[in-house]
């Protein structure tokens, strides 16, 4: 029951930051993709239709985390504090700055609103990566004492940690490059025209820089974290993640070749869910590392709700979730294709 | 006050909340007139509902959104602010605030964009189902919260693991609490009498500005009609009932809420007076003799508990605000009840437009419900205290120990700068679209 829920955690995160992802992605191109007010309509009328779908995946796995497993939301809540309600306050302006942006058609109102949009999403993109580099690196848990780590210390990976390190903040930069290939590759597939064209020049420098940056992430993970890797190898799961991640690559790279746009977005999505797989089969059952003492570590076994709280959830969660999926399906119809802007209707300012 | 971290996280969490149930509380209650106005559309065609719909589509995509971006906060303290209680009461509410994502946020989630953009491209039937599909999500995400806030008030379904925390006993139990039950239905209803006096306002200021009758006719009749019935529901049965269960389960908030001090039968009401805790005393009270216990035990006669006869330490923690807010509440629920009812009973004869001074109150009344609202939930938050889950887990011991004051000051601050500027911007935009009105299309994305 335990390793299910795991698994459950796992997917909803995965699904958010492949499906998210490419809205955070497209977001933070914004100004890269798009030169005029008529093109950024285009990103705005891709990324709008089910942008807030995407985002609840975000939302519902915090709502899971805190049924299945109570003490692990007990203990990195409290001691990401500051970091989190950055998350919180940088997602509200993402969420405004989408919502607010097209009630008005003034040039100044709209340039305003893109300007907020690519900063809320360079700084999420930032901040989950941060987030994950955090997880793999560890953090000072002892029993007894409440944890609250701060935002920075020396920079370093031992001795005092603080959330910002050299390591973490790769991984951020990792995070964003990949996510920013990811939001390319859904533009070169959602739009048309200039920004059609400037997308898939996008994708040609972000996924190998991705690739680049992943195998320096890689190197750094083994130096910072080694046992790790050595987790892995025993995980078929894991070797299945890997798999997913070599597919995925070898699909991506030979469709920017062929600039066959479908297989390099699907190949993104089959990467980014392998990365996340074999990360979380490496990790498992470890939640929360202690770099203290492993002994320390709240893992899915110590950090759980009771069995029947789990069982409970265990009856709602499938129905919710072919519910969830169904509804995208009945809006994903209507918004099959490239965006085809129409003209602009009201032109009062 | 500074010398209690916990002080800082109450504050944190009773501002945000109050801020974001501006929000759904007018979506909660315009929902289902888009739906009834989309209906009559696909059914007979009427134009005048076209343009309504579309002007309050408009409005509601910009209510939504707020309500969206300062609800995801709300989730998200739980566990920054108050991890020692979701720690403790993880396994139980968590049930009901994951349901409310897993099924009510991807329900609406998917639907918004789509109403507020989607006409052309979705079509008649589509963009009725959209509508309904939004509607049905936000009063099934406000269920789940108002099971989580029975769970905290009248605790069932639980039981306690082998750790002390609780853990889930029976799921059926603890999604129909007859608390949850009576205080949705009481919620819900108030959430239409925000929406309607919204449209009943907006109706009032277009007939009153001369240049937009139709519309304004039809907001006015829409919306007195359906706020009386409403503003009638709330207080009764559904206030009443609500009433009667604090009384039966909640016996020192009821005292509280009536500034009762003093025990005995025949209890008496209180209209107004000011709770004087030093003294253990009402000042200057109007009160009506035996109404209390008519009201919460159905006979005149009975003995109602004073505060007296219970031990300090199971004290609401701030009686004077929660003796203000009842009567704030019940105050205005009864002038709204008089209000609406005159408006409707003018429209009937056919005099409600020439009526000036009326349709001047019924355009400025509308922050009124939305400060009702504002006192319902104070009432029932500070009711329950000094309790998180009533009776078994106190505030104090629930919120988070790693986080200082200082951190918890520094978000409350961040938080109240960001919300500012969002409000202005809200009644920027709101104010825009109420002033352009009807006859601008939304543009298709």
């Amino acid at each position: 029951m335990v390793e299910l829920w795991f698994a459950i955690l796992c997917l909803m995160i995965t699904l958010f930051v492949v499906l998210g992802g490419w809205d955070i992605g497209a977001g933070a191109l914004h100004f890269l993709a798009a030169k005029n007010q008529e093109e950024r309509r285009a990103i705005i009328a891709a990324i709008g239709p089910l942008w807030t779908w995407n985002e609840v995946w975000l939302v519902a796995t915090g709502g899971v985390l805190f049924v299945a497993f109570p003490r692990v939301l007990a203990v990195a809540f409290p001691a990401y504090y500051l970091a989190l309600f950055l998350v919180l306050w940088t997602l509200i302006l993402r969420g405004i700055s989408l919502e607010f942006r097209e009630h008005i058609p003034s040039v100044l109102w709209r340039s305003f609103w893109d300007f907020v949009l690519v900063v809320a999403n360079v700084l999420l993109a930032i901040l989950f990566g941060a987030a994950i580099g955090n997880v793999v690196r560890g953090m000072p848990l002892r029993p007894g004492t409440p944890l609250s780590l701060p935002l920075f210390t020396d920079f370093g990976v031992r001795g005092m940690l603080g959330i910002l390190d050299w390591y973490t903040v790769s991984i951020a930069a990792f995070t964003l490059v990949c996510l920013c290939a990811h939001g390319a590759s859904y533009l070169s597939l959602k739009t048309e025209g200039e920004v059609y064209r400037r997308a898939k020049i996008l994708t040609k420098w972000l996924w190998p820089g991705t690739v680049f940056m992943l195998l320096v992430a890689s190197l750094e993970t083994e130096y910072v974290r080694p046992e790790l890797f050595a987790g892995m190898a025993a995980q078929p799961l894991a070797w299945a993640g890997l798999a997913a991640v070599a597919g995925g690559l070898a699909a991506i790279f030979t469709a920017l070749r062929s600039g066959a746009e479908a297989r390099v977005f699907w190949g993104g999505c089959v990467l980014i869910a392998g990365l996340l797989g074999t990360a979380a089969a490496g990790l498992f059952p470890v939640i929360l590392y202690s770099t203290i003492s492993p002994e320390y570590s709240i893992t899915a076994y110590n950090g759980s709700s009771d069995a029947s709280s789990l069982r409970a959830a265990g009856y709602w969660w499938p129905v919710a979730l072919v519910l969830a999926f169904s509804y995208f399906w009945f809006i994903g119809k209507h918004y099959r294709g490239r965006v085809r802007m129409l003209p602009e209707r009201h032109g009062t300012q | 006050m500074t010398d209690d971290a916990a002080s800082w996280h109450r504050i944190q969490f009773a501002f945000t909340v109050v801020y974001h149930y501006l929000f759904p509380q007018l979506t909660m209650g315009l929902a289902w007139f888009l739906v009834a106005w989309k209906w009559i559309l696909l059914r007979t065609g009427d134009a005048r509902y076209q343009e309504a719909a579309r002007l309050w589509a408009r409005i509601f995509g910009i209510n939504f959104a707020v309500g969206v971006v300062t609800g995801i906060p709300m989730e998200f303290q739980f566990g920054t602010n108050w991890a020692s209680f979701s720690q403790y009461a993880g396994g139980v509410i968590g049930q009901s605030l994951a349901m409310e994502g897993m099924f009510s946020f991807f329900f609406e989630s998917a639907f918004i964009g789509a109403m507020v953009w989607g006409e052309k491209r979705l079509g008649p039937r589509d963009h009725f189902l959209a509508t309904l599909g939004v509607a049905l999500g936000s009063w099934l995400s406000g269920y789940f919260i108002l099971v989580t806030n029975a769970f905290m008030q009248a605790p069932s379904g639980y039981a306690f693991a082998a750790d002390g925390s609780m853990r889930l006993a029976n799921l059926g139990d603890f999604l129909l609490n007859p608390w949850a039950l009576i205080e949705f239905c009481h919620n819900q209803c108030a959430a239409i009498v925000t929406g309607s006096f919204a449209i009943a306002a907006v109706g009032a200021f277009y007939v009153l500005r001369g240049d937009n009758g139709t519309q304004g006719r039809l907001f006015l009749k829409w919306g007195t009609a359906v706020g009386l019935i409403a503003s009638v529901i709330v207080a009764f049965p559904t206030g009443d009932a609500q009433a009667k269960m604090v009384a039966r389960l909640q016996p020192t908030a009821l005292a509280a809420m009536e500034g009762r001090f003093q025990s005995g039968p025949m209890a008496e009401i209180t209209l107004m007076g000011q709770p004087n805790v030093q003294k253990r005393q009402l000042d200057n009270p109007i009160r009506v003799p035996g109404m209390l216990s008519f009201l919460a035990f159905g006979t005149f006669h009975r003995d109602v508990p004073g505060l007296g006869a219970f031990p300090e330490e199971t004290w609401p923690t701030n009686i004077e605000l929660l003796y203000y807010a009842f009567h704030v509440m019940a105050g205005l629920g009864t002038l709204f009840i008089l209000l609406l009812g005159w408006a409707s009973l003018q429209r009937i004869r056919g005099r409600l437009e020439s009526s000036r001074p009326l349709l001047w109150v019924l355009m400025l009344a509308f922050p009124f419900p939305f400060i009702a609202n504002t006192a319902g939930w104070i009432t029932a938050e500070l009711g329950r205290q000094p309790w998180l889950v009533y009776g078994l887990f106190r505030t104090r011991d629930g919120y988070s120990a790693a986080v200082s004051s200082g951190d918890a000051i520094f978000t409350l601050i961040g938080f109240t700068g960001l919300y500012f500027v969002l409000g202005l911007l809200y009644l920027f935009l709101v104010g825009r679209e109420v002033m352009h009105g009807i006859g601008i299309e939304t543009e298709n994305l």
